[in-house]
């Protein structure tokens, strides 16, 4: 399984410690110096120079030669990145339907040019050839969300979108948020709380364990809200444990979360279906399969 | 899912699959693929679920969440089956709907695709038009299958393929069905796939073999292979398991994109569930045969489509390519025999195995076997992808399957093959796509990028593009693509500033062949196609810039300026006077437009307002300022005479007399300009008033009389003399006019006579053409409508003659027959919209057969019903009649017009040249005849064109009078005119976004306008116009400076370069 660290906002210091678990892992798993450097930035943001010495220590290579494949591929960056990423598409697809004249407009509203960040830390602005998603050129992605067909009077609210994040839904307002009747896959027992409202709405209770600690997790029970409440404080990126608060099993499901790699837990849905919610603290991966199929 | 441990397990569970009573329930597809997603198909999906939860419809129907089915324009969509209802562009709220009709088994009709041609709902899926001419062996499995179930991918005959080459017992057999088929590599050379197999298969394994399937889609703007991995991952896995079994290979990697993280993701997840299956890893099925394959992420690097570089970035290197030989199947990844596929040529393995390598070759042309996938986009309607057998023209792919132009712009050209490609015109559309004609074109198949260009993008801007690319993907090894791209970048870049010589194009394609010639790798090789092909069939547009400054797509900013500008024939600053109008500064406003037009209030009546399509705040998805309205608000209000234009006088003793024919734009605008360089101008007019068309063509409700009279008065100043009835040909003849002393002759008589259909019955009484129509009422006030009329024609003059005709007392029907459709008129749209609002009928894709009479007079006209048959060289369909389906229009007048051309027969008795339809043959740079000191232009060189054409015409012909009466060489260095005065954006006053709604034209009531001849557009209000003139995106502004600024870094954000996601 692929593993994905969810980001976290803070940009992360220079630790040689972690580098160094970094880089043996990779070197154990065969990986080249572009797998060990794309480990490295996934932690960071960019490639601090530190971690270069390290790696060019640690695998025995010149340094020369690290830097060398730093800088060959676009993917890698030697200066750490800003807050929040704004890539403007200038693939030839979204080049002749306007992108290079997006991408100056992006440029004018930021300050900065591509390649760049924010002197506030806030954005950095990229251009990227091509996101694959051409039909719908132009495309411009702030943070992982794509925005198709952009044109520059967006811009200004795209800016302002990535910086906000993702607003958290409206669960009075939002007509996509539904709510789910969930029970125990072990057990059969229901799992709503009505003493512990989350958004307004009876919650889901589980029980957590983190690293020794133990507690209740109430979880929304409208589908898509990700609102929650815990009395274990958990720092965003842990994987957690998740079990019934009735039978205390385990509630694991069989297969891994997709987006990050950590273990999921599975509910079992009223009227047939498994609801499926990753248990890394941040991760805001959920499934909702209605005919209740395993794979 | 349990371990399956023999191919007999695997044949129980997919039985048991195959048996699942919940196969037979409707599903709900819907297509979540990155683009899908983009679209907004996660909120589908959750509006979907809430419904079947809340509706308890979890037991009658399925909800199937799939990567992309291709049809991306219409993301997102939502399918149905059984009855493959296809909903496209569904909101959110409408989702439920779908659903509970679809556990009814029943369509919502309202939601359903329209047919354009018909205007009749589509009710399946297959009967769309963009799917009708497709042939979808590959994509069609991505509706399929949701990528994340292994069990769907099992359900639909997944790795069954594999079985079957399992129970062959005989990799040869594999190898020789793949040679069979004729598949050639789809990631862009092309090379036999089989045989690449033959040759890994017969290296030893001893130290292991690999497999690589590259799914790093360089070509940007091409994505067949993103979709592929993210809809369908099972069947690149099946796909390289069988190619492992048939050449022997250890291991397998998959080189994804990093850009692609659903892809990465799915893939994933598609490799544990095989392996979890038993279908990959150590001994597959029980049957001892053993393959895994693992995901290496690229980071990003155009080079590693090159083989070798590729090799070497799956070590973890830097890609940088080798020398071939040895080629990858001798010497791959460290050092072991490789064989590398893309992911769509992987995604064929299982078919071809499934109908066999005979079965297959059947598909596509003798020497490109199968299908394509093509990513069709840029400015076609029906962007997506699309799978076509080879051999299909592009001419299908860009007009059937895309349905043409998505904007107003024509088509003219398709690139292909990514930065490694080339372009080919329009004109060679009808060329069948494999392989081998691509590359004779000069382009390439590449993988399948098909980016469709119209008449607004710029071919030197399209080569500048690529070549930024390209100099900045090259790896740098090979000195000539090193600096060879670098210098080829730079030319291109002067050329978009105008700079350079006829010279320079031969520079750009020695160095092209140069770099072609002397580099290693195929990056290299290849780089100079997009400039060669360009140069090819483009050459016209890189001399407009060099020779003209000008580019004639409107793209090149140094050239350009602002758009508005730009595309105005007479450079009027339409951004400046819009800034005046939005900081109240009216007579600043009315100076602007006067400088550059001698007919303001003309044109801001009847001008086709080219301006307006050019206008950014249009052409970037809002709605274009109504630059047009506001010249209206501007003339309305301000007093021409505040405008004081600067004479100068010839030098002394030098005295030109010069005469013009025809007082039309194009004729008064010549005398007006002639006049303030001194000089004495005799302008003669056949008619009893001035105007030309404006007066006898155009009717008084859209140009009222008095206004133009005032106008042109304006004009006749102490230079200029008007002489009315005096006809060339009969009062005067050229020869005359030079013996006179007259030192130049202006031919500026426009273009009066209508062309007519060439059908038997067109001299009966009641039948007129539109022009001798419209004039007998303009000059004559004679009313010749009657009872029912009939309009042939969809130009300007058949909509002025319809609109006329229904003032007309008597009058009870008009009714405008047009052999296309309403979209190709030629009329100005918002005169056929005024008609309509008016009562005038249109019938489109009729054809006139015959005049019908009743006692020798008219009766009526019998039509035939036209359907819209091939695309000619303009991308327009061709009407094409449909036998027996004639039927007879009753008419009591019947106007005829098919086109204006010069009424001029007497003029090739004078000695000048004309062409076969009449119009005048003049040197289009100097607008010089074959006569000497006689000069043309306006209509009576183009036929019918604009008004703001004819003005441009006039002022071009007064500055080439002035040169050649002066002696002086025609030919200058063309001025590039970019926006120089700064105007501060008003302060004060709220903020107006380009975004918000146009302002629409006020106009008097319908009802009046059927009995009078009043004017129909009235005037802006001033808090209205100043509100739209700060609409204005102010492209200006990109080149000016505050006067405080100025002097210090002037230097503009440059084209920016490509950095990483
Ligand atoms: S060209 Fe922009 S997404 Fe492909």
């Amino acid at each position: 399984m692929a593993k994905v660290v969810v980001a976290s906002k803070a940009l992360k210091p220079f630790d040689p410690a972690q580098a160094a678990k970094v880089i043996e892992s990779q070197t154990r798993d065969h990986g080249g110096l572009i797998s060990i450097l794309e480990e490295i930035q996934l932690h960071y943001g960019y490639l601090p120079e530190g971690a270069l010495r390290l790696v060019a220590e640690k695998t025995g290579r010149d340094l020369v030669d690290v830097y060398g494949v730093a800088t060959f591929y676009r993917f890698f960056s030697l200066k750490p990145r800003g807050e929040h990423q704004i890539s403007c598409c200038l693939g030839t697809a979204c080049h002749v339907r306007g992108g290079a004249l997006l991408a100056e407009e992006f440029q004018r509203q930021l300050g900065v040019k591509p390649g760049e960040n924010t002197p506030d830390g806030k954005f950095s602005l990229e251009t990227v050839a091509c996101l694959g998603a051409c039909a719908l050129g132009p495309i411009v992605v702030g943070d992982g969300h794509y925005y198709s067909n952009v044109n520059s009077s967006r811009v200004k609210a795209i800016i302002q979108e990535t910086l906000e994040g993702l607003k958290r839904k409206d669960p009075a307002a939002d007509e996509s948020l539904f709510p789910l009747t969930l029970h125990c896959p072990h057990c059969n027992h229901g799992l709503l709380d009505p003493d512990t409202p989350v958004d307004r709405q009876p919650s889901v209770r589980l029980l957590l364990a983190h690293q020794g600690r133990q507690g209740f997790l109430h979880l929304s029970r409208l589908y898509g809200s990700h609102g929650h409440s815990t009395q274990v404080e958990v720092p965003a990126g842990e994987v957690t444990d998740l079990y019934c608060p009735h039978c205390q099993a385990l509630l694991n499901a069989p297969d891994d979360c997709p987006a990050c790699g950590a273990a999921r837990v599975a509910l079992l849905l009223a009227g047939g279906g498994v609801f499926q919610v990753c248990s890394r603290r941040g991760c805001l991966e959920q499934t909702l399969d209605l005919d209740g199929r395993s794979f | 899912m349990d371990r399956l441990t023999s191919l007999d397990a695997f044949k129980a569970f997919t039985a048991r699959l195959a048996m699942d009573p919940g196969r037979a329930l409707p599903v709900i597809v819907i297509s979540a693929g990155t683009c899908g997603r983009a679209g907004g198909a996660n909120d589908l999906i959750k509006m979907a679920q809430r419904t079947i939860l809340e509706d308890n419809l979890t037991h009658r129907l399925r909800l199937r969440v799939t990567g992309c089915h291709g049809f991306c324009e219409t993301e997102p969509s939502l399918l149905v089956e059984p009855n493959r209802t296809f909903y496209p562009k569904i909101q959110p709220q409408d989702v439920a709907r779908v659903v509970r009709a679809a556990a009814r088994r029943e369509a919502v009709g309202d939601l359903l695709p329209v047919d354009p041609r018909s205007g009749k709902p589509i009710e399946t899926q297959e009967d769309l038009p963009f799917y009708q001419r497709q042939h979808r062996s590959v994509m069609a499995r991505n509706e399929k299958v949701d990528p994340r179930r292994i069990t769907d991918y099992l359900a639909i005959g997944g790795y069954g393929s594999l079985i079957r080459a399992l129970e062959k017992r005989d990799p040869a057999w594999v190898v020789g069905e793949v040679k069979a088929s004729g598949l050639r590599g789809r990631g862009g050379a092309g090379f036999p796939t089989g045989r690449k197999w033959e040759m890994l298969a017969a290296r030893s394994a001893d130290k292991g073999k690999y497999l690589i399937c590259n799914a790093d889609e360089g070509d940007p703007g091409a994505y067949m292979d993103r979709s592929v991995l993210e809809g369908n991952p099972h069947s690149i896995v099946e796909g390289m398991l069988i190619g492992a079994y048939a050449t022997g290979a250890t291991a397998g990697v998959v080189y994804v994109r990093n850009e692609y993280p659903l892809a990465i993701q799915h893939l994933t997840l598609a490799l544990d569930q095989a392996r979890e299956a038993g279908l990959l890893g150590e001994d597959i099925l029980g049957t001892g045969f053993s393959f895994d394959i693992r995901i290496v992420k690229g980071a990003g690097a155009f080079v590693c489509g090159e083989e070798t570089a590729l090799i070497r970035s799956v070590e973890g290197e830097m890609g940088e390519p080798r020398q071939r030989p040895p080629f990858p199947v001798e010497r791959g990844i460290g050092g072991r025999p490789t064989a590398i596929n893309n992911v769509e040529t992987w995604a064929n393995i299982p078919l071809i195995i499934q109908e066999g390598g005979a079965a297959y070759a059947k598909t596509g042309t003798a020497s490109s076997a199968g299908t394509k996938i093509f990513s069709l986009v840029g400015k076609v309607k029906n962007t997506g992808l699309v799978e076509v057998p080879m051999g299909m023209t592009i001419k299908e792919i860009v007009f059937d399957i895309g349905d043409g132009s998505r904007t107003r712009e024509k088509i003219k050209a398709v690139q292909t093959g990514g930065p490694s490609g080339g372009c080919i015109p329009v004109d060679q559309f009808d060329l069948p796509i494999d392989y081998d004609s691509l590359t004779k074109a000069g382009s390439i198949m590449g993988s399948g990028g098909m980016i469709v260009m119209d008449e607004a993008t710029c071919m030197v801007d399209l080569a500048k593009y690529f070549m930024t690319f390209l100099k900045d993907e090259s790896c740098g090894k090979c000195f000539t693509c090193r600096k060879g791209t670098q210098r080829m970048y730079e030319i291109l870049d002067d050329i978009s500033k105008g700079k350079g010589t006829r010279e320079t194009l031969d520079l750009l394609k020695e160095l092209a062949e140069a770099v072609k010639d002397t580099t290693m790798c195929g990056l290299g090789q290849t780089a100079a196609n997009p400039v060669l092909s360009t140069l090819r069939y483009f050459r016209e547009e890189y001399l407009a810039h060099l020779e003209e400054g000008r580019c004639p797509a409107g793209v090149c900013k140094d050239l350009v300026g602002a758009p508005c500008q730009a595309a105005c024939p007479i450079g009027t600053e339409a951004w400046k006077y819009v800034a005046h109008i939005a900081r109240g500064e009216y007579e600043e406003a009315y100076r602007t437009i006067r400088e550059a037009n001698p007919f303001p209030s003309v044109c801001a009546r009847v001008c086709s307002h080219p301006c307006e399509y050019k206008c950014r705040a249009g052409t970037t998805g809002g709605e274009a300022i109504a630059i047009r309205a506001l010249k209206r608000f501007i003339t309305d209000r301000i007093d021409p005479s505040i405008y004081k234009p600067v004479r100068s006088a010839l030098p002394p003793g030098m005295d030109a007399r010069i005469a013009v024919i025809g007082s039309g734009p194009a004729g008064m605008t010549a005398a007006h300009y002639l006049s303030l360089k001194g000089y004495k101008v005799t302008v003669f007019e056949k008619v009893s008033q001035p105007g030309g068309m404006l007066t006898t063509g155009i009717p008084s409700y859209r140009m009222p009389r008095e206004t133009l009279q005032k106008e042109i008065a304006c004009l006749l100043d102490q230079n200029v003399t008007l002489r009315l009835n005096t006809e060339l040909g009969k009062d005067i003849t050229l020869d005359g006019l030079q013996k006179e002393g007259y030192k130049a002759v202006f031919l500026a008589m426009g273009a009066h006579k209508s062309k007519l259909l060439n059908i038997e019955g067109e001299d009966l009484d009641g039948v007129y053409p539109a022009l001798e129509f419209l004039q007998a009422f303009n000059l004559r006030g004679e009313k010749l409508a009657k009872r029912r009329v009939g309009v042939i024609g969809g130009g300007d003059s058949a909509v002025d003659a319809a609109r006329v005709a229904l003032r007309q007392p008597g009058v009870e029907s008009v009714t405008i027959l047009y052999r296309r459709t309403r979209q190709e008129m030629p009329a100005l749209q918002h005169e056929i919209d005024a008609a309509l609002e008016e009562g005038v009928k249109l019938v489109t894709l009729v054809a006139p057969v015959r005049i019908t009479t009743e006692n020798g007079k008219l009766a009526g006209v019998e039509c035939i019903q036209n359907r819209l048959g091939d695309v000619d060289r303009n991308g327009r369909r061709n009407p094409v009649p449909i036998p027996g389906s004639e039927y007879a229009i009753p008419l009591d007048t019947l106007i005829v017009t098919i086109g204006d051309i010069p009424d001029v027969e007497y003029i090739a008795s004078m000695g000048i040249a004309v062409d076969q339809w009449g119009t005048l043959l003049v040197d289009k740079g100097t607008l010089l005849t074959n006569k000497p000191g006689v000069f043309a232009g306006g209509d009576v060189i183009t036929g019918p064109n604009t008004v703001v054409a004819a003005i441009a015409a006039g002022k071009k012909a007064a500055t080439m009078i002035d040169r050649y009466v002066r002696g002086e060489p025609f030919k200058q260095p063309p001025t590039i005119r970019l926006p120089e005065v700064y105007l501060a954006p008003p302060e004060e006053g709220e903020e107006v976004q380009p975004q918000e709604a146009r302002i629409a034209l006020p106009t008097i009531p319908v009802t009046e306008r059927r009995v009078s001849l009043k004017e129909v557009e009235l005037t802006l209000g001033e808090a209205d116009a100043r509100r739209e003139a700060r609409r204005c995106m102010r492209c200006d502004l990109e080149f000016t400076r505050p006067p405080a600024e100025q002097g210090k870094n002037t230097e503009r954000t440059e084209h920016p370069s490509h950095g990483s996601v």
